[in-house]
């Protein structure tokens, strides 16, 4: 996927005026999958969970090569083919060689955020593979033509009306279809697609070193029903993804599941092991394709190198006052919401993530939600500090923060700068600032006087009366 | 150099000085007082349907069951008496899809179904009918993956009829896989 | 005992009275107040900015300033925040930034952890307030209950806000860097107001994006910063 997370101000901005729905849509959703994370935390000893999920992800990156290896032999063993793919381009190429072998015509698809950054789809279409997106969500910002906007939640900026009319004009439903009949409509389009698709394409929420175990969750059944009934099955698995031991699935399934939806686990769980034994069902070949993309590099910085515990489960993007205004689109890149603006500058560049960081109120959200104490806020500020070293904050920023330091070093010019905010011309540099401040907030108004002043005036009485 | 040389390299280089974080050993989890008690409520809290079940009402109960379906697909490995009295039917066509799961966990209310039986019936038709042994059934996910001597191919957990609120909000059952979970636990 | 307060600059220019407020009430409590007189700005626009250079210089200026102080007391939790926490980070390796980032308390969480007051007096009686938790105060310093128990010992009755816990979209440069989303923000707060009589909290900027945003929407409901509430409580 192209980045587009340059333009995040602007593209938040207009998102705002032009679909106002867009707002209500995902405000609503957001606080519903908030109120369901805090009753499922609520349940359980989540500081130990947290604490105990946050160690053993730190191990696995600590010892990642090591796992890395460990996972290979165990999906070697049982049969799987393993790649490694730096990023897109290898990636390709080993859907490329699977499609002309197999002769592939139609794929399915379970959602995989990795996959979006590898942009599999247009790449299979490139190649005349028909590719259907399966999760409900997925497949309906599939018929638009739109990114996801969460990374749970794809479609939760669509609204019911939306999704009426989008039915309507594609598959002739009435315009007052309930739920039941649209996701009827869907199902049954899908599922001829599971029936005669040659190819199965998955993420993974995990890969066990121990076993070589990919685990996978989910609530509709496509994702199962991707990974069974194609004769080929490729899951593109992000570095990232890797934990020890078989026993740390009892920890991190529920975990996430508590994380992202508030279920004491999602509907569906797959673990699988390569592909079918004789006269089995399931697919006769598994690929697993370990993809970095720019992990190795966050793995090499030394602060950022923690967004390599997140999980996925858009805990953070619920819980953010801001991503609650937009959704994700602005956002421009595949990851949104506070995560993605901690991880977008690593995956990407800071230069081509530059203000992504800065779409924070630096409210603290985002770290009480996260399952594995991801510190996002302190991150945000990293990033920060890296953009002004790095000189790409605007020119009027750099300025007002010299006048800023200038005036607030010396109790005179701050005493000055107290009077021109009662009257005096204020230093043409402010204005734009208070352009932008007055325009939704009405002017400033100072008290009469400031505080230093009535101090003053304190001390005076106090003196007399003494 | 190939992208496997490359990516490895890279990653020993990014932590040759990161220093090691320790691996906390596996929870041992007290186990729950009442496993079936929890199990059928966590299962009820999250769609499914379940009942305890003594072998010998088994015959009464697919009788009954029988009424309501044209036909069903069986899992390869569900015994002989567990079998509903109606015609097989493949997976794809079946209304009826009947089981023999593995384990089931208490804590969240799943079973855990093998592959060794087949996928399709788990998933194709419109009513699963899931059969597990009460002794199989484990307070926690932990107690039940550590009761496991080998993985089969594909396990899955199956904690509910299928369901997405993808579509406004609104949640909506058997999207993709069976809208009715029912689970028997055989005592 | 004896208080140094940091007035802080936005509650300097925009709210003084908060000011004699808190003066007031820290002497009616026995505490002696100084207002060490070259104090400007901790350096939090700066620091959240990511010009850590400026920042750290108005770091390093505060410490100065505020060095002889027992305790430093702040009518802000997102200032004291940053003396608190942001400080040690932001001057590693500084024994005096840790050792001072313990003396600095947000006004209500020194009244109640320090002084051990939970009672100031009823001079809220069958007041409707409604409290935004300002975001620093209760995610970074943990004051929750503190501002909530004095105001409802004193008579208030503090009204169940179902986004009380929301940031209001303030977020100091963020209002200007971002001023749509941070209005939708503030809208989606006040869109979910109780039926209070006074808006309150502990932090000046949450207030003046806030009152800013009524005014300008034609909602008319007294603001007032946590301090001249607790005066008023004291002094009825």
């Amino acid at each position: 996927m192209r980045a587009k997370a340059r333009f995040y101000p602007k593209e938040a901005a207009r998102l705002l005026k032009e679909r106002p729905g867009v707002r209500e849509a995902v405000t609503g959703a957001t606080l519903h999958f908030e109120r369901n994370r805090l009753r499922a935390y609520a349940e359980v000893p989540i500081e130990e969970w947290r604490e105990r999920a946050k160690a053993i992800k730190d191990h696995v990156l600590s010892h990642l090569d090591r796992y890395l290896e460990e996972a290979e032999r165990r999906l070697l063993e049982k049969g799987a083919r393993v790649h490694w793919a730096e990023g897109p381009e290898e990636a390709h190429q080993v859907l490329l060689e699977i499609v002309r072998r197999r002769g592939v015509r139609r794929a399915v698809k379970a959602k995989s955020m990795l996959t979006e950054e590898l942009g599999v789809n247009p790449f299979l279409e490139s190649l005349g593979v028909e590719v259907f997106e399966t999760d409900l969500g997925e497949y309906l910002i599939q018929l638009l033509k739109e990114p996801p906007s969460h990374i749970v939640g794809p479609a939760i900026h669509l609204s019911l009306e939306e999704i009426r009319r989008l039915f309507h004009e594609r598959f002739g439903t009435p315009l007052e279809a309930s739920p039941e009949a649209l996701a009827g409509v869907a199902r049954k389009v899908l599922r001829e697609a599971f029936l005669t698709a040659d190819l199965g394409i998955s993420g993974a929420n995990f890969l066990v070193a121990e076993t070589g175990t990919l685990a996978l969750m989910e609530n509709e059944g496509n994702i199962r029903l991707s990974t069974s009934l194609p004769r080929v099955h490729v899951a593109f698995v992000g570095l990232e993804k890797l934990l020890p031991r078989l026993s740390d699935l009892a920890l991190f399934l529920p975990l996430t599941a508590r994380a992202a939806t508030g279920q004491r686990l999602s509907t569906y769980v797959s673990l699988l092991g390569g592909p079918a034994k004789e006269g089995e069902e399931g697919p006769e070949e598994v690929h697993v394709v370990l993809v970095d993309h720019g992990r190795t590099a966050l793995l090499a910085d030394p602060e950022a190198w923690e967004t390599l515990r997140c999980l996925r489960c858009g805990a953070c993007l619920n819980a953010c006052p801001v991503y609650r205004q937009t959704g994700g689109h602005p956002y421009g890149y595949v990851y949104s919401g506070p995560i993605g603006a901690v991880l977008d500058p690593g995956l990407l560049s800071l230069e081509e993530a530059y203000p992504l960081p800065y779409a924070s109120t630096l409210c603290g959200a985002c770290l009480e939600a996260c399952p594995v104490k991801i510190p996002i806020p302190r991150l945000l500020l990293t990033w920060r500090h890296r953009a002004v070293a790095e000189g790409l904050t605007p020119g009027w920023e750099k300025t007002a923060m010299a006048a800023f330091r200038k005036v607030m070093e010396s109790p005179a010019l701050y005493r000055l700068f107290s009077k021109a905010l009662r009257g005096l011309p204020l230093p043409q540099d402010l204005l734009p600032l208070l352009r932008a401040w007055t325009e939704g907030r009405g002017a400033l108004r100072p008290s009469p006087k400031p505080f230093h002043e009535l101090w003053r005036e304190m001390e005076e009485d106090r003196g007399r009366q003494n | 150099m190939d992208a496997r040389t490359r990516i490895l390299s890279r990653v020993k280089r990014a932590l040759k000085d990161r220093p090691k974080a320790e691996l906390p050993g596996p929870p041992h989890p007290a186990p729950l007082p009442d496993p079936l008690e929890l199990f059928l409520r966590r299962l009820e809290e999250n769609g499914g349907e379940g009942r305890l079940m003594r072998r010998e009402e088994v015959r009464s109960f697919l009788e009954a069951l029988a009424q309501g379906f044209s036909g069903a697909a069986l899992g390869r490995t569900l015994p002989l008496d567990l079998r509903p009295p109606l015609p097989e039917l493949p997976p794809e066509e079946a209304p009826l899809g009947v089981s023999y799961a593995l384990f089931a966990v208490a804590e969240t209310g799943s079973v855990a179904l093998s592959s060794e039986e087949g996928r399709k019936v788990h998933l194709l038709p419109p009513t699963h009918l899931v059969f597990v042994e009460a002794e199989r059934v484990y307070g926690t996910l932990a107690e039940a993956l550590a009761s496991l001597e080998a993985l089969p191919t594909a396990l899955g957990l199956h904690s509910g009829p299928s369901k997405s609120a993808d579509i406004g909000q609104v949640m909506v059952k058997g999207v993709h896989g069976p809208g009715r979970l029912l689970v028997a636990v055989l005592t | 005992m004896r208080v140094a307060l940091f007035i802080t600059c936005l509650a300097d220019q925009f709210y003084a009275e908060a000011g004699v407020a808190a003066v007031r009430l820290l002497r009616a409590l026995g505490v002696e107040v100084d207002f060490p007189e070259g104090q400007t700005c901790c350096g939090q626009p700066a620091f959240n900015a990511g010009h850590w250079e400026e920042a750290r210089a108005l770091a390093r200026r505060t410490l100065r300033v505020f060095q002889e102080a027992e305790y430093v007391v702040l009518p802000s939790g997102s200032c004291a925040s940053m003396l608190r926490n942001h400080y040690p980070e932001l001057l590693p390796g500084s024994r005096e930034a840790l050792a001072f980032s313990e003396r600095v308390y947000e006004l209500s969480q020194f009244l109640v952890r320090v002084l051990g007051v939970e009672r100031l007096g009823e001079g809220l009686k069958g007041v409707r307030v409604a409290y935004h938790h300002g975001c620093h105060a209760l995610r970074e310093l943990g004051v929750r209950e503190e501002p909530l128990t004095l105001l409802t010992n004193a008579g208030a009755e503090v009204l169940p806000w179902e986004a009380a816990e929301e940031c209001c979209g303030f977020g100091g440069l963020f209002s200007v860097k971002l001023p749509e989303v941070s209005l939708a923000m503030a809208d989606r707060k006040l869109s979910t107001l109780p039926a209070a009589q006074v808006l309150t909290s502990t932090d000046a900027g949450c207030l003046l994006h806030l009152s800013g945003r009524m005014a300008k929407s034609g909602v008319n409901l007294r603001v007032a910063p946590l301090a001249t509430l607790l005066w008023e409580a004291y002094a009825g």
